[in-house]
């Protein structure tokens, strides 16, 4: 055990700080090309727009440690902004289990950020569990392509969306896990209808989609069919582990402290008020802790090892400390965090807080609902017998 | 000791429980909230009618001589449908400090008004630094001729765009955070020099930032002594507190009703959610939270109108443990409803909001929590 970097690592650390200092955004300039401009350099240096995917299909095959330093580098870095469906969700489904014709179609464009992808698997009776799903997909007789006919809920993204990865039923006769087929498709055609959910912070991001014989080539069917099921799962898994959301965290925690210090109290700030500064360690305390559970499971996934038991509890610590911070700038906020609309009231960040609290509430019910999560821990990881989630 | 509702609370109590469930539907609630006044006028009048807006004033000043337990009667019915009208802000509040403080003059003149449905009124005590601290004053109130000229900020105001005066808490003596030397002024809500900036809050109601500039008030118009507000200020803080926490549990008695009825209802993996063991204790606890919270509201509200001053470390205990179960309750509705809970489309988030607003009026649970070990 040792906590010192190498210099190998310390001189990465260097070079992606210095990275982000020759790419900052100038004043004035336009987004869209700032950030075409950020992922083309970052490609340059060997992988570093998709830092994730494997050396094989691009990456910078970097080691754990690496990939911690940049977590935590882009954490406090303004770098571009990404979608996750396309480059963190469906990239490594494609990877897994794609042809090759399918990968070479499809990661180019995910990787080039031209394509913007959602995610069709929740629908209103298949939430936690997603395996009742019953979006239909009728193969053809000629066996060229499937009719699809459903709905997806709390699809999010989907208004904005090119194309949909969307798991469908192929057959219903046997266990609910059989008979799931794992279909792509775009989005803008003929008998697909988007609509808004607003959630509570009073956004729209989540939409119900209908599909009415929206017509699908086998040649957009990843694997085989009725096999969806298992393809999906190792995405969850995926899904759950980019949940935690740990480096960001630290930041956000950060920023939280700076900015209780404006916030006056008596003749000092909040911060020198002796019960929030009290929350404000004891939540730091689990994140250093679960800072480090995180890295214990990098290491042990770099030494070849399966992902340790301490990984299950990633998703579970990471979403409730998000939740947390959350819910202290609401505290921070004080009188002003019940403003809201158009206008900025009383402390800069008071309206920000409290939309991001009411949003923190799903971290903890989507990519698997905490409940359900620990539900999955007790069986697989304690071997508990079986729990009420199969 | 005696829980027991009298014969005119209970009728009262079930016109309030019919008139919220006749009229309070989450549709209606949410048009009414984007409406000019952001409440239905008609039902203002309704109430008038009803007597509820004369239900805590003395029977000399027109009222019915009731007192907190009156409110919390109302109050916690109109929790039950997160109902707009400015009962609290107007007739609590308002109606509160000049029943406390005002000359008979003053009273004579607003109270009728009140009691009808005619005037309205509101409270302005938080200021932008003085978070939740009610002794923290810097809005001046200078002596001048045989009045007074204002000149300061007050944050947060309930009920500013609609009423005809409002109540300042102004200083006219002492530093900034001195009880002394506070005194309250009624201000007609058209004086000069008087501006607000209106906004929605994140429960569906409304809120003001005012400002004043030289606005000159005569000194008839000072309720109390002068110097001498601090202690109207707190009492209607108490009395607040009492009606906030009643429309709390009134919420909180809804969230995890409703939330029981969903799991009943939703299957997951072959099964009603209701059948899940955690999902059970989960909802027990909310239960449990909610039946707390009642208990120390009754407490509080039993020993305020036995002996106000000896309540006021039991007001604080209540609203720490109102803002912090509040939260336990509304976040875990949100939380077994899964996504749906994070709509606008089901009650719950709506619910759950306006207890995060409950929270943050008068002293969140930290605050109280601290007042409270002060004793
Ligand atoms: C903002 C947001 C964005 C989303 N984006 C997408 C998306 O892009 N694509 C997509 O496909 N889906 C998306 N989802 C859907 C998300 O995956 C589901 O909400 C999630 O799976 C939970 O399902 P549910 O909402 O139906 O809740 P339910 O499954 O009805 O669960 C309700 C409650 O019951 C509990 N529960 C359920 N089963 C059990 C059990 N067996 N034991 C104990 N407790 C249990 C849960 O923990 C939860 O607290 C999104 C959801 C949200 C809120």
């Amino acid at each position: 055990m040792d906590i010192e970097l190498s210099s190998e690592d310390l001189a990465f650390t260097k070079e992606v700080r210095a990275f982000f200092e020759e790419n900052e955004m100038a004043k004035g300039e336009d987004y869209f090309v700032w950030r075409n401009n950020w992922f083309a350099k970052a490609k340059e240096k060997g992988g570093w727009d998709v830092p994730k995917w494997p050396a094989k299909f691009g990456g910078p095959g970097w080691t754990p440690t690496q990939h911690y330093i940049w977590e935590q580098e882009t954490a406090k870095a303004n770098i571009p902004f990404d979608i996750p469906f396309g480059l963190g969700m469906l990239a490594p489904i494609l990877m897994g289990y794609g042809n090759e014709e399918q990968q070479e179609r499809f990661l180019p464009a995910i990787r080039e950020r031209t394509v913007n992808w959602c995610q069709g698997y929740s629908e209103s009776g298949a939430g936690s569990d997603l395996a009742n799903l019953k979006t239909k997909a009728v193969l053809s007789e000629d066996g060229t392509y499937y009719t699809v006919n459903g709905s997806k809920m709390w699809t999010t993204l989907a208004h904005v969306a090119d194309w949909i990865f969307c798991l469908t039923r192929t057959d219903d006769s046997g266990i609910k896990q059989k008979g799931i087929t794992f279909l792509l498709f775009p989005m803008k055609q003929e008998g697909i209808e988007v609509k808004p959910i607003i959630t509570l912070g009073g956004s729209h991001t989540v939409n119900t989609v209908h599909f009415t014989d929206v017509k699908v080539p086998v040649e957009n069917r990843i694997g085989e069919e009725g096999k969806g099921w298992t393809y999906a799962k190792g995405l969850l898994e995926h899904e759950r582990t980019g949940l935690a959301g740990l480096s960001k965290s630290l930041f956000e925690l950060e920023k939280l402290k700076d900015q209780a210090r404006t916030v006056t109290r008596g003749n000092g700030n909040l911060m020198d008020d002796s019960g929030y500064k009290a929350k404000i360690a004891e939540l730091e305390i689990d994140l250093m802790a679960t800072e480090y559970t995180e890295l214990r499971s990098l290491a042990s996934a770099a030494a070849g090892g399966k992902l340790g038991p301490e990984s299950s509890i990633l998703k579970l610590k990471g979403t409730e400390i998000k939740q947390r911070i959350q819910k202290l700038t609401v505290e921070a906020s004080g009188i002003y965090s019940p403003a809201w609309g158009d206008k900025n009231i009383g402390l800069p960040f008071a309206k920000g807080g409290t939309a991001g609290y009411l949003n923190s509430r799903y971290f903890t019910i989507y990519g698997g609902a905490s409940e359900v999560q620990k539900d999955v821990v007790a069986k697989k990881v304690l071997g508990l017998t079986k729990g009420s989630s199969k | 000791m005696n829980f027991e509702l009298s014969e005119e609370q209970k009728m009262i109590q079930q016109s309030v429980e019919r008139f919220v469930q006749d009229n309070y539907d989450l549709n209606t609630r949410i048009s009414l909230s984007a409406n000019d006044f952001g409440y239905s006028s008609d039902f203002w009048k309704s109430m008038a009618e009803l007597g509820w807006l004369g239900l805590p004033f003395d029977e000399s000043d027109g009222g019915f001589g009731g007192n907190q337990i009156d409110v919390l009667v109302i109050m916690e019915q109109f929790g039950k449908g997160l109902v707009l009208e400015p009962f609290l802000a107007s007739v609590v509040m308002g109606g509160g400090a000049l029943k406390k403080g005002a000359s008979e003059s003053l009273k004579n003149e607003i109270l009728p008004g009140l009691i009808e449905g005619t005037k309205q009124l509101s409270f302005a005590y938080a200021e932008q630094q003085s978070r939740f601290d009610l002794e923290d004053v810097i809005t001046s109130a200078r002596k001048e001729g045989d009045g007074f000229i204002l000149n300061g900020q007050k944050s947060m105001v309930q009920n500013a765009e609609t009423a005809d005066h409002i109540i300042v808490a102004a200083r006219t003596s002492g530093g900034q955070i001195d009880e002394d030397g506070i005194t309250l002024f009624l201000i007609d809500t058209n004086s000069e020099g008087l501006s607000m900036d209106n906004f929605p809050t994140v429960d569906g109601l409304r809120a003001s930032e005012i400002i004043l500039e030289n606005v000159s008030v005569s000194e008839d118009r000072v309720i109390g002594n002068i110097d001498e507000g601090f202690e109207i200020l707190q009492s209607v803080a108490n009395d607040a507190i009492l009606a906030l926490s009643a429309e709390a549990v009134g919420a909180m008695e809804v969230l995890y009703k409703d939330t029981v009825e969903y799991t009943q209802q939703r299957e997951q993996f072959d099964h009603p959610m209701s059948e899940f063991q955690v999902l059970q204790h989960r909802m027990v606890d909310m239960f449990m939270e909610y039946e707390q919270c009642k208990s120390m509201l009754y407490r509080a509200t039993m020993e305020s109108v036995q002996d106000p001053k000896a309540a006021q470390r039991t007001i604080h205990g209540l609203k720490h443990l109102i803002g912090k179960s509040g939260l336990f309750v509304g976040e875990n509705a949100v939380q077994l409803h899964g996504g749906m809970g994070v709509t606008e489309e089901l009650r719950v988030g709506h619910f759950f909001k306006r207890l995060l607003v409950i929270d943050s009026m008068f002293g969140n649970a930290d605050h109280h929590l601290q007042k409270f070990t002060t004793y």
